[in-house]
């Protein structure tokens, strides 16, 4: 009964319940919409780092990572991936020879790593051979191919089978060159890692560092990133005298960022409902204001106070269980469409998000705990906004309530 | 034994600022049964005392009991408890629900009280009935006519079988069609169901069929008749 009056009472003033609905519904609609392309910014980032800089896991002769100097080598490191691979929820290995240096061409010259791979390997793995935008990816029977990235090579003013040198300190620590040839040029969505990487082929870069055979680094991918602690686990008992690491202890930035995105997702939305609050307040205010007359003719005839209270706080619940629903509708909707289609951002954001190592398209994303984390929020924010008015009612007198003309 | 005792009772509005002494020292004892009417000009403590019987508010002193209890020793809470079980209420105007129909109006206080829902149906569609409502039990209050209302306000107050039933000028802004046709229900119901009705007005045809008149001046007794009629 209770609720039937709750309900009805709503539908009184149409309009102002309407504009109460709609604005729970828009806030509800903004968080979600936020928050899904916040997540979606997120895992851009996460996704682009994972594949093209960390892969889930990595192997390192236990020095290397300190310093990361060439001479740590990683001892039969061809075995060893043989038998990470053969691993059960491995997806991709590459094995890789990494060497830093200056490369240099007629223009100028820049700091880089060249990361030495077999390409087959490596493109299941980083699939840096799909952002291919000139020239072939690391071409068979070519000697010294370099895959550059777009940017640097604009840097360096040069262009496909373009002479560039590479010099670097070999095994021995005597600074030495090599010259290579540009074979193809790369554009990834990721200014850091366009003009600081370049690939060779592994048997090339081992040459010129004179040490056939040899690897820095085991990049591998998993079938799920949730995977990578077990697996790591796995391999280092496989693996003893060996360094693995997992994405989030070799790039802790992944998680900084991750929970920084969703620390300001709940600040947003602990905004919004500030101002629904307030909102809720001014509107059930004037609802019981409106209504002191029939409030005190109800106290008077026997309706006590829990009940006066509980049918305010109730319907100021109704109006956020008609416009929750309706805003989350209206954004997981929204979610679904943009996270299909993607929500091209390239036009306001140009190249700014790549600064960052995020695409400009961003794939929307909510995971479903949020709708019930919402409901939630709308709710208590229903009831803290009815506190007030519910508390003005109750303490009405039904003599004077009745007096009012 | 009186369903209502009221002794020495005094009501002072304001008494820090511009004290208003709306009774100055009321006795009335009214018995099960009777169809009574507190008349007087206006301001002469009509509703006040009305509000007080009916422990909507309290003296500033004296006493009063109904049924042997004195409200002075009901919580606030207490008293809205007991409103509910044991007065019905009548007002001038505004006494339904709007959003409630005549008969959700009429169960309205037998629902507070938790009663079962075939005790309720059949005790409030007997007494629309009676009133001549039952084409109208479904209306909303704005749909009915003002007369219509107080009878349905009438029915609500009734339903429960309280002590008394207090109305506060219930024919005031009724016309005289209405008001006579809402006294003849009243004072059916009265004889029928026994139920003590106490009632304010300044209205001589209402006056008329009191059978019982007590008058008030200036927060006085100044007479107490009783009529048989
Ligand atoms: N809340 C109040 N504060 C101050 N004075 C009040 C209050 N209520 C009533 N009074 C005063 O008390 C006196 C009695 O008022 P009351 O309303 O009981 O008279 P009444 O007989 O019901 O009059 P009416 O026939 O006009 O309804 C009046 O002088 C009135 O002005
Ligand atoms: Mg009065």
């Amino acid at each position: 009964m209770l609720l039937k009056i709750a309900w009805r009472n709503i539908w009184r003033s149409p309009v102002r319940s309407w504009v109460v609905i709609v604005a729970i519904a828009l806030g509800v609609w903004a968080v979600i919409f936020l928050m899904g392309f916040s997540t979606g910014m997120a895992n851009s980032y996460v996704d682009s780092a994972i594949r093209l800089e960390v892969g889930h896991l990595q192997v390192h002769h236990p020095e290397y990572l300190t310093d990361r100097e060439v001479q740590f080598v990683l001892p039969q490191a061809d075995s060893v991936a043989n038998l990470i691979a053969a691993g059960p929820g491995v997806q991709a290995v590459s094995v890789r020879t990494l060497v830093g240096g200056m490369l240099s061409s007629a223009r100028g010259s820049h700091g880089l790593r060249v990361r030495g791979v077999d390409p087959a390997e490596e493109a299941a793995l980083s699939q840096l051979d799909r952002k291919l935008v000139e020239g072939a990816y690391l071409p068979e029977g070519r000697r010294n191919a370099l895959y550059l990235g777009k940017k640097l090579a604009d840097r360096l003013g040069v262009r496909l089978r373009s002479r560039v040198v590479l010099t670097f300190q070999d095994l021995e620590g005597n600074i030495t060159s090599a010259a290579f040839r540009v074979a193809g040029l790369f554009d990834v969505e990721n200014n850091g890692f366009e003009e600081g990487t370049a690939l060779a082929r592994r048997e090339d870069l081992n040459r010129v560092l004179g040490r056939p055979g040899a690897a820095h680094e085991i990049a591998v991918m998993l079938e799920d990133a949730a995977l990578a602690d077990t697996v790591a686990t796995r391999l280092r008992n496989r693996l003893p005298g060996l360094d693995v690491q997992t994405y989030m202890q070799l790039s802790p930035e992944i998680r900084l960022f991750e929970s920084q995105i969703s620390a300001s997702v709940y600040i947003i939305m602990a905004i919004v409902m500030l101002g629904l609050v307030f909102g809720i307040v001014n509107t059930m205010l004037m609802a019981v204001l409106e209504r002191v007359r029939e409030l005190g003719m109800l106290m008077a005839i026997g309706m006590n106070r829990p009940r006066v209270f509980g049918m305010i706080v109730l319907e100021t619940l109704l109006l956020g269980l008609v416009g929750a629903p309706l805003g989350m509708a209206l954004g997981a909707g929204m979610i679904r469409w943009y996270g299909r289609h993607g929500l091209d951002l390239s036009a306001y954001a140009g190249e700014g998000l790549s600064e960052f190592g995020m695409s400009a398209v961003i794939f929307p994303d909510v995971y479903p705990g949020m709708y019930v984390e919402l409901a939630a929020a709308v709710l208590i924010t229903a009831v803290l906004g009815s506190l007030y008015p519910a508390w003005k009612a109750v303490r009405l007198r039904p003599v004077e309530a009745l007096r009012k003309l | 034994m009186n369903v209502l005792d009221i002794t020495g009772v005094t009501k002072v509005y304001n008494p820090d600022t511009v004290p208003v002494h709306a009774l100055r020292g009321v006795d009335l004892e009214v018995s099960a049964g009777e169809f009574t009417a507190i008349v007087g000009p206006s301001g002469s403590g009509k509703t006040t005392l009305l509000n007080l019987i009916g422990g909507l508010d309290r003296p500033t002193a004296g006493q009063i009991r109904i049924n042997g209890i004195d409200l002075a020793t009901l919580s606030a809470n207490k008293l809205i408890d007991f409103r509910r079980d044991h007065i019905g209420f009548v007002f001038q105007s505004y006494n339904l629900i709007p959003v409630l129909t005549a008969r959700e109006n009429a169960e309205f206080v037998m629902l507070l009280q938790k009663r079962p829902r075939a005790e309720r149906e059949a005790r409030v569609t007997q007494l629309l009935r009676e009133v001549g409502l039952e084409d109208r039990m479904d209306y909303r209050p704005t749909q009915l006519s003002g007369g219509q209302q107080q009878r349905v306000a009438v029915v609500r107050a009734l339903a429960p079988r309280p002590r008394f039933i207090l109305a506060d000028e219930p024919t005031a802004n009724l016309d005289s069609v209405s008001t006579a046709n809402l006294l003849d229900i009243m004072a059916r119901l009265n004889r029928e169901e026994g139920v003590t009705f106490l009632f304010s007005t300044h209205d001589q045809r209402v006056i008329d069929r009191a059978r019982r008149v007590v008058r008030l001046e200036d927060g006085q007794i100044v007479s107490d008749e009783v009529f048989d009629r």
